[in-house]
């Protein structure tokens, strides 16, 4: 399957010409929005069609799907579909989205199913979510001894996962169909296809495949959907593999955003109060995005770990005409986090204190509430912080280089996913049938290690398998750094029950733990920088992460997935923009895209802060989403200690160059 | 056209159009340790040994490799079996989508420098792209290979 795609961000469609297409060698279908049910989809606001009917909205999207004998015939085909369009104005950014004469994106999007905005609020908002007091904090702030008032901006940017997103799919028995596709998420792909075709559940299953990595990614229907509706209906398989560049163009990369932080505190540098104001950008559709409110937890969870006597957020996603952002390892986190621990160090040096002291001022102790009311178990941001200052020890910097150090604060709430998992005697081993799927953080050597702990076996009598859809109850799939913490209970769970029978009997447990003690993780991060005067070149010499962990199941996994977070965190602080222009993405390929390569990355150092409370009988807490976080901001405030305070992201060499001629010799 | 090569020390014949690519003739072919990744030639999933060169395979044209001998990562993994230790031991792979290039990739660099410095090592390692991991096992798994 290939796809004729949009090169307009705004436009009617008048009309479709698939007569050459259809004529051309290998094709089994062509397929446009005519052909299929009217249906959007989604994962909460079901507000995009499979592919685009009366009008587009993005460069990029799909306005027709060829089926051919091969992938390139296909591709070549897919370029003869001649499409008519009428250019409408459009939607390029964030800010004119909001602007009371901004052309709508969606007639009505208060209309589509799970919409989390009504037509009191405006056309183009896909989230609207307000926490705390805006006067109240204005209040404080006028009678503050320091304020900072600041404005940030952090770019779109991929998940950059190295394999394709590709599905291939099939007619199964009855009527139903069968998938094996790269989604990290197989039982809630497995609901939006039954909605989106109008089969019941049982007709629909999906296969376990390795997923080559995720990062957040992988969550999205749509190829999925279209595939399977195609090879119902053509009675043969289809597959979908997309080109690289396809992905970066058309698939549901990071938030971009503008962030506002207004922070005040007294002459001591305790803070008084702080609001935040975040503007995301959502592009085209909010389909992508899992929660009920079409929300980013980054924004109303910036302030966590620190005492705020006075908060407010403000956290606005906005509608433009370009490509629809999804979810990306801690979905807001890394731009309000960045912003956040921006301003901080900048309310320091008003107040003349160090980065450090003014958040050993102000970090939570154990049995303080957090700037919204709630009490986690414990507080280990104090021992965090100094655990990271005593690990850091600094490298040498190039000759005549002004080399400098910052830090950032991150802490990470904790949620803990249902699953469900079978236990069954093999021989003189356990088998472990999950529902999970592995992307490569670990899944499947967490079941593994966890299971030899609560048995007591060695982790070379457990053979863990990946089974379909068909053969387990739910699992929420990889993500929201809740897949250790959940199967922490369920492997308990499934323990005990598995022992009720001395380990002879086969088990299945579905684990559905409900709302828990409130566990949070602290992680503190040192960047040293080094920086030429003369031209704004700077490298990162190190990033040091110190964790606050419960019991690590898996040592070297662990510090992989701490290690792999950073280095995205300095591709994000440092390196990567799909630089979305007049509705375009321009960094349409890799290399244009630039990642972290072994070349550009810095020095990882870990520091592991043990002793923390941590969830279940196996002590865990998560750390997929935490190292990723804070290194933008660690990183930007290094450069400022070195006369150069850079607020929007990625940090160029131009925009050292610029903000060290700010500063002034 | 008719290409003849060989695959991993196996002779095979493809009849090929003078615009495939070898990434695609060689999975065709059943070779999937060829994966696909950013087709621009920027990544190195699709890392192969050409005549002993490394290659991205989404950048050479199949009807350029007649009569030469291709090494994709199930061969190198044969002839360097010390090197998949190594990667093991050193977990130098999470997802493991680039796994396979990353061997292909890592066996070019030893057969240039057969004690590599971390400087040569990433130095000549840039151009296979992981996401997960941020490089520093398998940074050291090639040392570890290369006996430094």
């Amino acid at each position: 399957m290939a796809f004729a795609r949009s090169e307009h961000p705004s436009a009617r469609v008048v009309r479709i010409d698939s007569r050459s297409a259809a004529a051309a060698p290998g094709v089994v279908a062509v397929i446009t929005a005519a052909d299929l049910p009217t249906r959007t989809l989604g994962r909460a606001v079901r507000d995009m069609p499979l592919l685009a009917g009366g009008r587009v909205r993005f460069v990029g999207e799909r306005v027709a799907a060829v089926v051919a004998e091969t992938r390139d015939q296909a591709e070549a085909a897919a370029a003869l579909v001649n499409v008519g369009y009428e250019i409408e104005p459009a939607v390029l950014d964030m800010e004119q989205a909001l602007e009371s004469d901004a052309p709508a994106v969606h007639v009505a999007p208060w209309d589509y199913p799970g919409a989390a905005m009504r037509e009191a609020d405006g056309h183009n908002l896909q989230s609207l979510v307000e926490v705390g007091s805006r006067d109240a904090v204005d209040a404080v702030l006028d009678a503050a001894e320091h304020v900072v008032d600041r404005q940030y901006w952090t770019p779109s940017v991929h998940q950059g996962y190295l394999e394709p997103p590709a599905t291939l799919a099939a007619p199964g028995h009855g009527g139903g169909v069968e998938l094996w596709t790269s989604n990290k998420a197989p039982y809630r792909l497995r609901s939006m296809l039954a909605e989106a075709l109008g089969l019941p559940l049982g007709a629909i299953v999906v296969h376990p495949v390795a997923i080559g990595g995720d990062f957040g990614g992988k969550a999205a229907p749509m190829d999925a959907a279209l595939c399977a509706l195609l090879a119902l209906r053509i009675g043969r398989p289809v597959r979908f593999l997309p080109r690289a560049s396809e992905d970066l163009i058309a698939g549901n990369p990071r938030h971009a955003a503008r962030i506002r932080v207004r922070l005040g505190c007294d002459a001591a540098g305790r803070l008084v109060g702080g609001g935040v104001d975040v503007l995301f950008d959502g592009g085209a559709y909010a389909a992508f995005k899992p929660r009920p409110r079409a929300d980013l937890h980054g924004a109303d969870s910036v302030f966590a770990g620190y005492r705020l006597p006075v908060a407010h957020v403000r956290s606005r996603v906005v509608y433009t005409h370009t490509v629809p952002r999804g979810h990306m390892r801690a979905p807001g986190s890394p731009q309000c986090n960045f912003a956040f621990e921006s301003a901080l160090d900048e309310l320091a040096e008003l107040a003349g204190m160090e980065p450090a002291e003014i958040r050993r001022r102000n970090l939570l102790t154990s049995g303080e509430p957090d700037a919204w009311g709630h009490t986690a178990v414990e507080q280990r941001g104090h021992q965090t912080l100094e655990a990271a200052l005593n690990g850091f020890s600094p490298l040498p910097a190039p000759a005549g280089w002004r080399s400098r150090v910052g830090l950032s604060f991150y802490e990470r709430p904790t949620a803990v996913g249902r699953t469900s998992l079978r236990l069954s005697p093999a021989g003189s081993r356990v088998r472990a049938e999950v529902a999970m799927p592995e992307a490569g953080g670990g899944v499947h050597t967490v079941v593994r290690s966890g299971l030899a702990r609560l048995l007591g076996i060695a982790p070379d009598g457990i053979e863990v398998v990946h089974v379909p859809t068909s053969e387990l109850p739910h699992d929420d799939g990889v993500g929201a750094s809740r897949v250790t913490t959940g199967l922490s209970i369920a492997l308990e769970a499934a323990a005990v029950v598995f022992d009720r029978s001395d380990r002879s009997q086969a088990v299945t447990v579905r684990s559905d733990p409900g709302p828990q003690p409130i566990v949070t993780s602290s992680c503190v991060q040192v960047a040293q920088v080094a920086v030429d005067e003369t031209t704004g070149a700077y490298r990162v010499l190190q990033v040091l992460t110190a964790a606050d962990v419960g019991d690590v199941l898996n040592p070297a996994a662990h510090r992989l997935q701490l290690e792999g977070g950073a280095a995205m965190g300095y591709g994000f602080a440092c390196l990567e923009d799909l630089r979305i222009e007049e509705g375009r993405v321009w960094a349409a390929q890799h290399g244009e895209f630039r990642m972290p390569s072994t070349r550009d990355v810095p020095v990882w150092r870990t520091v592991l802060v043990r002793g923390g409370r941590g969830v279940g009988a196996l002590n865990v807490k998560p750390v997929g989403e935490l190292a990723n976080v804070g290194v933008a901001a660690a990183i930007a405030n290094a450069l400022a200690a070195a006369g150069a305070r850079v607020r929007a992201l990625p940090i160029t060499a131009e925009r050292v160059l610029d903000a060290l001629a700010q500063a002034g010799p | 056209m008719r290409v003849r090569l060989t695959v991993d020390g196996e002779p095979a014949e493809l009849d090929v159009a003078p615009t495939d690519l070898l990434l695609d003739s060689l999975r065709s072919l059943g070779f999937s340790a060829i994966k696909e990744g950013c087709g621009v030639g920027v990544c190195g999933l699709c890392s192969v040994l050409v005549d002993e060169q490394p290659v991205g395979s989404c950048l050479r044209l199949t009807a350029t490799c007649d009569g030469t001998a291709v090494l994709t990562a199930a061969g190198v993994a044969r002839r360097h079996p010390a090197l998949v230790a190594a990667f093991c031991d050193h977990e130098a792979f999470q997802c493991g989508i680039c796994t396979p290039g990353q061997l292909v990739m890592a066996s070019a660099v030893l057969a240039r420098s057969p004690r590599p410095t971390e400087e040569e090592v990433r130095d000549l390692m840039a151009g296979s792209l992981c996401r997960c991991t941020g490089y520093r096992t398998i940074v050291e798994a090639i040392l570890a290979a290369g006996g430094t």
